[in-house]
């Protein structure tokens, strides 16, 4: 079973993924840390990632349910699994997935000796998922409308997005003096896949009121909008291509182009204690490729058969009424959507100077080392609904010269007792990183309502080997 | 290049003991196939109020003629497939002084009668006059001949009795609700 587990989470790796990476956040040993604070003070003579697996990262979160919840093999029928999810969901909870995949990445320093600015480019894959727990039309499904009598069924419920793409970035970053780092990166995204449909409303009811000449008031009242890119090609019936190939295809080399950017800085209050910030995929799609829309919108008033023993009969075709109150049309519009922006900060102060193991000081500068930090992060990422948040509380420690290790306890709507731990080290110049959170859910990984890892290869010169 | 060999043997430690401790209890995909929706779903049937002057035409008392109306849900085949129980549920309200027969017919596209129902309620004598019908439940054979009904026709006869004229007050009510219940597999 841990095989099939282990697997099942190789295969997750590759295929989905929340967001947050709190171990990796403001952990400089790892050159990858810059990708979520382009003002983090990372330096390096030059580095570049071992391609395909410099970063490989997975996500998945869900609010209210475990795979255990609905999968358990404890006898339990499957139907009363997924009725207890609904009853304990509301349409606020989610599901989440986020992967990365790194293709190759790389940086280095410009300028002179002394300098203190550095360059870092590189292409990943991402994949977003995000579906609220559409909770009324669940109900409407398991139990119909019966039970349901003078209630109406949200269809505003209705609330997810995909996203396939690969984004190609290039930051700089320069330390401009002692107490101050600041960055950017440019991002040119290509999405190969896009479906989104979160701006729905709209209701289904069903009442019983006194005066009316029906038994029942029913009404659908539809405001529906899904609107894809790249997807359009494959629910085509003459489609006969691979759709794994094509949605690579398209992510890399004819994707929707979009534009982005991340920002950050560094600031050192004192030597021991440091503030940072950033601001992460602060950007667009301008999605174009393969584009369609498909809506329901209208309102439709259902009143049954209704004889009126008139010689003239005009018979009424109750599907025909629907179809003309609530059409399904189709578009094909340009959209645009925004990427998830994400939003970091962070305050640690440092303690316990180093002794350094190194034979001699040659520079004859003296930088002060510390071994020890502690801190405080903050998370929040935009969504449809309500924005993400997540507090983190971290200790960082060097336990030798080259390896570093961190960890977080961090607080969100997933899981309030989220520890995270990470782990960089560097043998010559090959930098490894593992970064894993939520570890107490190891121990029974189904029952977890959110995992996520991270792991590299990175080879890293330093100055230090000139 | 120093490599400190402790941290070759943390990294395999923490690489290992992260795959070892991990556990996961044994779960069932497969469940997915057991997945049975069983929604109950109330819809309006059908209803009509009929003055009763309707039933005088240039002060001759008459019969109203024979109303068939579309009666299309069965097209669709996943509504049929799915549907296992149907049930219909009747409500005459009668305040004419007269007593009717209301008949209920089920028609295939050839206009032959797959099902009758007969509801039959008595003249209005100045009390309520509203009968609420046994529920018609449609299952098995009776459910199979009812799917394959296109149209329904209402009949309705009105009894002997006290003259009708242009003036005489009251109305035939009828209301009616249809429950689907579906099983989803």
């Amino acid at each position: 079973m841990r095989k099939v587990y282990l697997i099942l989470m190789l295969a997750f790796q590759l295929t989905v993924f929340a967001q947050n990476k709190e171990v990796l956040y403001n952990f400089t040993a790892i050159p990858q840390s810059s990708l979520v604070n382009p003002g983090a003070d990372v330096s390096y003579k030059f580095y570049f990632g071992v391609p395909v697996l410099s970063g490989i990262s997975a996500n998945l979160g869900s609010s209210s349910f475990s795979a255990y919840d609905l999968f358990a093999n404890n006898g339990v029928d499957f139907n009363d699994k997924v009725r207890n999810i609904v009853n304990n969901s509301s349409s606020k909870d989610k599901a989440q997935a986020n992967q990365q995949l790194e293709i190759f990445s790389g940086g280095f320093r410009v300028g002179g000796k002394d300098s203190q600015s550095y360059v870092s480019f590189g292409v990943y894959q991402e994949f977003d998922f995000l579906a609220y727990v559409p909770k009324d039309e669940a109900i409407l499904a398991l139990d119909g409308n019966r039970d349901h009598i003078g209630e109406s069924f949200d269809l505003g419920d209705i609330n997810l997005r995909a996203e396939v793409l690969s984004v190609f970035h290039v930051g700089y970053h320069k330390k401009l003096n002692e107490k101050l780092v600041l960055g950017g990166r440019a991002k040119l995204y290509s999405s190969g896949a896009n479906a989104t449909s979160t701006k729905n409303s709209g209701y289904i009811y069903t009442g019983q009121m006194a005066g009316t000449p029906n038994l029942y008031t029913q009404i659908i009242s539809s405001n529906l909008e899904l609107k894809t890119s790249g997807i359009a090609a494959f629910t085509k019936d003459e489609y006969d291509g691979s759709i794994p190939k094509d949605v690579v295809h398209n992510t890399f080399f004819n994707g929707s182009l979009g534009l982005g950017f991340d920002a950050g800085l560094t600031y050192y209050i004192k030597e021991n204690l440091q503030l940072t910030a950033s601001v992460v995929d602060l950007g667009f799609i301008r999605q174009s490729k393969d584009i369609q829309t498909l809506t329901y919108k209208g309102e439709y008033k259902y009143d049954g058969v209704n004889p009126n023993f008139d010689s003239t009969n005009q018979p009424k075709d109750v599907f025909d009424e629907f179809d003309k109150a609530i059409p399904r049309d189709t578009l094909y519009n340009k959209y645009t959507t925004w990427r998830p922006t994400k939003f970091y900060s962070s305050i640690q102060y440092s303690f316990g100077e180093s002794r350094s193991d190194d034979e001699c000081n040659c520079k004859g500068k003296v930088t002060r080392k510390y071994v020890n930090a502690v801190g405080g992060q903050l998370f929040a990422m935009s969504m449809p609904v309500e924005p993400f948040v997540a507090l983190t509380a971290f200790y960082k420690r060097n336990i030798f010269e080259k390896l570093d290790f961190k960890v977080t306890y961090t607080i969100d709507q997933y899981s309030d007792k989220n520890i995270g731990l990470g782990l960089s080290g560097t043998l010559g110049k090959l930098n490894m990183y593992l970064l894993v959170n939520n570890v107490l859910e190891y121990k029974d990984v189904s029952k977890a309502n959110s995992i996520a890892f991270q792991f590299g290869f990175n080879f890293v010169f330093q100055n230090s080997e000139d | 290049m120093k490599i400190a060999p402790p941290t070759k043997r943390i990294f395999k430690l923490l690489l290992f003991s992260i795959l070892f401790i991990s556990c996961s209890s044994d779960l069932d995909f497969d469940q997915v196939k057991d997945l049975k929706l069983e929604p109950v779903i109330v819809a309006n049937l059908a209803y009509f109020d009929v003055a009763a002057n309707k039933f005088v035409d240039n002060g001759m008392e008459q019969q109203i003629p024979f109303d068939v109306q579309n009666f299309n849900v069965f097209k669709d085949q996943y509504f049929r497939d799915n549907l296992a129980k149907a049930e219909f549920n009747f409500e005459l309200e009668n305040t004419i002084n007269r007593a009717f027969t209301l008949n209920v017919l089920f028609l295939n596209d050839n206009d032959q009668i797959l099902q009758s129902i007969r509801l039959a309620i008595p003249a209005y004598s100045g009390t309520s006059n509203v009968i609420k019908y046994p529920t018609e439940v449609f299952e098995n054979q009776r459910l199979d001949l009812l799917k394959q009904s296109t149209k329904i026709g209402f009949v309705v006869i009105m009894a002997a009795g006290p003259p009708l004229n242009e003036n005489s007050v009251g109305s035939l009510k009828l209301r009616s609700s249809a429950t689907a219940y579906m099983v989803i597999q």
